[in-house]
């Protein structure tokens, strides 16, 4: 059974070259090849998620070298949570760009391209080595670096070209970390560097977490480090900037990000303050320059850099309720961005374009999209039923508990700025009157994905009911907790 | 054909040094798992030796005696053959277990599957850094009054 | 520690060519040099002064093999990363190729039509 583990990165780069392979001509094809592949991978996620959360971690021995010598994969609570909804949110946006993607050439490259950046993913998310995690990140970054540039028009070339250069500038700090690392501790597991780490000076350790720190904080778009997202993720095809922004960010940054803080530097808590900082910097001015964007991707782009900031505030608080609520916004929010820009590329399929000034009241032309899009603005705004008011509301609470209480005013006014600029957004583009309106409603294939992202949306809250949140999003909050990895055994698997 | 690429004396060593090179990159590849190389390393050799041929005779050439089509199936198949390898791992209980019999030290045969990997890496990376070079050097930039355009050729036989 | 001190060096000018320079292709140079200074940077901190290759012969007493032998991870880990170097000046240089293509130029200030 343990073999699940490896499963959704051996499919997914399997798929990736069958593809290129035997489907490089037939789109329709390569669009069921790879719908099926991902469905697969879904299936093999849950089944090892639900293997996880009843029995607990599961490690596995790349090539049958046992942990002092060989590569150590791990799959537990938090990374299954992760896992689970990487494949999630990749399934619904691979059924949306096999109906999107007809209007670009090459689409079995599109899918090649997206199987390698989600092979990376999901490599991340279950290697417990530093190393195997630099290499899964860089897979996955130049992926999409790719996928960015993939349209090849003039401004998706220049915002892939930023987003490279910055990339690189934080790889090459990742690695220097890693450098450094291995030349102080001489090891590069994870639990064995914990034990090791205490040996070290501050200076050493506080050098070696600002590296790794500013180098996640890049990717993750934190605010000092945020230039490149506003115009990669508002630039590139639909159904990227969705997987982008839903998932890809969480699982390079955020997900990495909560690994250093709370499991790698567990001696050095200190730097949750940075990341305080960060957090609060980038939620107060990704809403403020959210405000006035005049194209819709980029303000959700920006939307994104404030939402992720709400993520990094509850690390940064940590703690029970802090880590709770990180978790808890995170799934809410990947399900909720990710029906927005399905939802935008929708109607950029319809309208052909995603200016404000150009597009207005929709509601009579596509009711459909305009019911599942206002789902989605009010999730993120953070309207009661949904879950991002649930998040949002402990992340708040965590920060009076903890004595921030500036910081929870200020989340309370970032989250009425949202709801602001989302309610002004909604009336213009959606519910405004217009004279004789034509009936133009997207594809199914479109639809679809929307709807189920749209139901998940308002349904994500039933993870935060009791009994239902000990099985699950508890279990996840206790490795963030107590990351007691290193009394395994030899030769153990559990 | 004979009126394109570099000059006489250029195209006279590269027929040459071609088969050397190869064959160098096919030792790397081969003796990686004994010797300093490996499947990378002797890969971009294999490649340079293309690369050689691509600049002293031009692409028409090199694409009459690897199309660069069948240097992506290529690419692809070594990828898989990698996985596949990976995944016979499975068998003998763990992803990438080296189930094949280790043999002699220093001999050719030995340490197992490793030989394979390499094999099946050099296959990828020399023709997949070969796509890469032969579409970089699909761009072509056409001096005229206005100032310098670009033109992107994917059919070589054209631009006589 | 002389050795360290040039390799930061080599950092610094790389950055400098990232930072500073407007043409793409001497960016593409500064990414380069960056990379080569974190893999000599690894590999500095794997290797022993006066050190043998990591490769057992019959011939060497293991003793001595473990004293002088230089540390064969760090090399293996830096083939690694020189891989995903390559492949991001692959990328960058189709990139530049496609951006003059779409822009005539490879000035970073005349490609500017994103901002906001």
């Amino acid at each position: 059974m343990s073999h699940l583990i490896i499963l959704p990165v051996a499919i997914y780069l399997g798929a990736a070259f069958l593809i290129a392979l035997l489907y490089k001509k037939d789109e329709k094809l390569s669009g069921a090849a790879a719908i099926s592949f991902v469905f697969l991978s879904v299936i093999t996620s849950i089944i090892s998620g639900i293997d996880v959360f009843t029995n607990g971690k599961i490690l596995y021995f790349a090539g049958g070298w046992e942990r002092p010598l060989g590569i150590v994969l791990m799959l537990d609570p938090l990374s299954s949570i992760f896992l689970i909804m990487t494949n999630i949110i990749a399934f619904f946006v691979m059924l949306y760009s096999t109906v999107y993607m007809e209007k670009y050439t090459w689409a079995p490259y599109f899918y090649t391209i997206f199987m390698i950046m989600l092979a990376g993913m999901n490599g991340i998310l279950i290697s417990m080595d530093i190393f195997n995690i630099y290499v899964f990140f860089e897979v996955a970054s130049i992926a999409s670096f790719i996928l960015v540039a993939f349209g090849l028009r003039a401004e998706e070339l220049e915002a892939s070209m930023k987003y490279t250069v910055m990339s690189f500038i934080a790889s090459t700090m990742i690695l220097f970390a890693i450098a450094l690392i291995y030349g102080f501790t001489g090891t590069l597991n994870i639990p064995a560097f914990m034990s090791e780490a205490s040996g070290l000076s501050p200076v050493h350790l506080w050098f070696i977490a600002g590296l790794f720190l500013s180098g996640f904080a890049l990717k993750t778009a934190l605010v000092p480090f945020h230039t490149w997202l506003p115009d990669a993720h508002s630039m590139a095809p639909a159904p990227i900037s969705a997987i982008l922004s839903g998932m890809f960010i969480k699982v390079v940054g955020l997900y990495v990000l909560i690994r250093i803080t709370t499991n790698i530097f567990i001696v050095l808590p200190q730097i949750r303050i940075l990341l305080l900082l960060f957090g609060v910097l980038s939620m107060v001015f990704g809403g403020l320059m959210a405000y006035g964007q005049k194209n819709i991707k980029r303000l959700y782009a920006y939307s994104t850099i404030s939402q992720v900031g709400y993520c990094a505030v509850g690390l940064g608080i940590g703690g029970y309720l802090g880590s709770l609520g990180v978790l808890m916004h995170f799934i809410a929010h990947a399900f909720s961005k990710t029906l927005l820009f399905l939802n935008i590329g929708a109607i950029e399929y319809i309208k052909g374009t995603t200016e404000v000034e150009q597009l207005q009241g929709l509601n009579d032309s596509m009711p459909a999209t305009t019911l599942f899009g206002s789902t989605g603005m009010l999730g993120i705004a953070g309207v009661p039923p949904m879950g991002n008011f649930w998040s949002k509301l402990i992340i708040i609470i965590a920060a009076v508990k903890a004595g921030y209480t500036g910081i929870a005013v200020l989340c309370i006014i970032v989250a009425i700025i949202t709801l602001g600029y989302f309610l002004k957004l909604q009336r213009t583009v959606y519910y405004k009157k217009v004279e004789n309106p034509v009936k133009k409603e997207a594809p199914k294939m479109l639809l679809f994905p929307m709807g189920a992202l749209a139901l998940l949306v308002f349904i994500s809250g039933i993870l935060l009911v009791p009994g239902i949140k000990e099985k699950t999003l508890d279990k996840a909050v206790s490795v963030m907790e107590n990351f007691s990895y290193m009394d395994i055994k030899i030769g153990e698997n559990r | 054909m004979n009126n394109k690429g570099m000059s006489e004396i250029v195209k006279g060593i590269a027929r040459i040094v071609f088969p050397f090179i190869l064959l160098y990159g096919l030792s790397l590849i081969l003796y990686g798992h004994i010797t300093p190389g490996g499947g990378f390393s002797g890969g971009v050799v294999l490649t340079g030796g293309f690369v050689l041929l691509l600049l002293a005779f031009g692409k028409d050439y090199v694409f009459r005696i690897l199309p660069v089509d069948i240097a992506k199936a290529l690419d692809s198949a070594g990828a898989l053959g990698f996985l596949a390898i990976a995944l016979l791992g499975f068998l003998c209980g763990s992803f990438f277990y080296n189930l094949l019999p280790k043999g002699y030290i220093f001999h050719l045969w030995s340490a197992g599957t490793i030989i394979l990997s390499n094999i099946m890496i050099g296959l990828k990376i020399a023709s997949g850094l070969f796509v890469a070079i032969a579409v970089l050097s699909m761009a072509r930039l056409i001096h005229t009054k206005e100032g310098i355009k670009y033109k992107q050729s994917r059919k070589t036989e054209e631009d006589q | 520690m002389i050795v360290y001190i040039l390799v930061a060096l080599m950092f610094f000018t790389g950055l400098y060519g990232i930072i500073a320079k407007k043409n793409i292709i001497k960016i593409i140079v500064g990414i380069n040099i960056v990379g080569y200074a974190s893999n000599l940077l690894f590999i500095l901190l794997g290797y022993k002064w006066e050190g043998i290759a990591p490769i057992l012969t019959e011939d060497i007493p293991i003793n001595y093999f473990v004293e002088k032998a230089v540390d064969p991870l760090p090399q293996a880990l830096v083939l690694t990363s020189i891989v995903i170097d390559l492949a991001f000046v692959a990328f960058l240089a189709a990139l530049a190729i496609r951006l003059f293509e779409r822009y005539g130029t490879f000035d970073m200030d005349k490609i500017r039509r994103l901002k906001g």
